[in-house]
């Protein structure tokens, strides 16, 4: 009964097709053009808006959504870093922020997100960024008003010094979360 | 330089630890638990790598919401929209973590242990009685480390989410990343 007619398949391919042109339409136009003076191209992370959920965080301010690629996830999955093994070479993280507002249509008290805020991105490549432990960090800040990107800083260690706090933990402060 | 048996120890138990640990991240009964007359959690097998739409927090709840390629490809041409349907076939899931502060960061709160997980499905013609929406709750019991279902039948959701008929029952809207 679970035959899967061409008609189907034309049909997802379609819905699927449509999702990643969806996907170029809705994304400022130039982002992937972006890069930190010194540091990290925004290109590295492409494709970073279909990227696996690692976890979730939220402080006083922000709502934020860490995704990793399918080598990172990999990673994890194999028990990196709880097993003392680093990240391999390739890993690419990212974390999303948004302001968060109650949401004015749940019919009970919830947060949700009401503004993006920024996006941080790390990478992993011992040759390339060896004086910061193999991990190179870049941070854009995004501009509701023109909806666009700006790069904040310059060079690839902006995230360092804070990250030295999870060492142990090859740099990385979120765990993947059991689902 | 010798390997030493202490050396040799480490290094299975490391690898028991490692293989445990797997075994923990894919659980149990995830293929077979089934709301009575109502959903089943394999119709949404592979949640686990689906899109993130969106997250919330409420209370000492934090949660994600993912989505299969149909329900991206919704959000991504618009939806939820007043008066517009989403397509059959779209599927949704939350999952709840009870949160805790991050050991390393306390500013922040982070997933403790899973919660549950509410899905939704379409299905216009099976779900007619609820909007065309399916609802299912599997409430996660960390002792045994598996899923129990919430009541029974595909209607759980349907009081809460009348309030959004208008955008197709839907809440979560799709923020820009």
């Amino acid at each position: 009964m679970s035959l899967i007619s061409p008609k189907s398949i034309f049909a997802v391919s379609l819905m699927v097709s449509l999702a990643v042109l969806g996907g170029v339409s809705l994304a400022a136009p130039d982002k992937y053009t972006l890069k930190v003076p010194d540091g990290l191209s925004f290109s590295d992370f492409k494709g970073y808006e279909g990227w696996q959920v690692v976890s979730l965080a939220q402080t006083d301010q922000v709502l934020k959504a860490i995704v990793a690629n399918p080598t990172m996830i990999a990673a994890y999955r194999g028990g990196i870093p709880g097993n003392g093994k680093p990240f391999p070479d390739g890993s690419r993280i990212a974390k999303i922020q948004w302001t968060y507002k109650k949401s004015t249509e749940a019919p009970f008290v919830v947060n949700v997100p009401d503004k993006y805020q920024d996006i941080f991105f790390i990478e992993k490549d011992s040759k390339r960024f060896p004086k910061t432990s193999g991990w190179g960090y870049a941070r854009f800040v995004y501009a509701p008003a023109s909806d666009s990107f700006s790069p904040d800083g310059k060079g690839s260690d902006c995230g360092y010094a804070c990250h030295t706090k999870v060492a142990a933990k090859d740099y990385i402060f979120h765990p993947y979360q059991k689902r | 330089m010798s390997v030493t048996r202490k050396g040799i120890f480490i290094t299975i138990a490391a690898a028991l630890l490692a293989a445990a640990g797997g075994v923990a991240i894919a659980q149990q009964n995830k293929d077979t638990v089934a709301v009575p007359g109502g959903l089943a959690l394999s119709e949404f097998k592979g949640y686990e790598k689906w899109q993130v739409i969106g997250a919330s927090q409420s209370g000492n709840i934090i949660d994600v919401i993912v989505g299969n390629p149909e329900m991206i490809a919704a959000y991504e041409a618009g939806l939820p929209a007043e008066g517009k349907k989403i397509p059959d076939g779209a599927r949704m899931v939350k999952i709840h973590w009870n949160g805790k502060k991050h050991p390393d960061f306390p500013a922040a709160t982070i997933p403790d242990t899973l919660h549950d997980l509410d899905t939704m499905v379409k299905d216009s013609k099976r779900f007619a009685a609820t909007g065309g929406w399916g609802y299912g709750q599997f409430n996660y019991d960390a002792a045994s480390d598996s899923f129990k279902p919430l009541g029974t039948g595909p209607g759980c959701g349907f009081a809460c989410h009348t309030k959004a008929a208008s955008v197709d029952y839907v809440f979560t809207r799709y923020p820009k990343r």
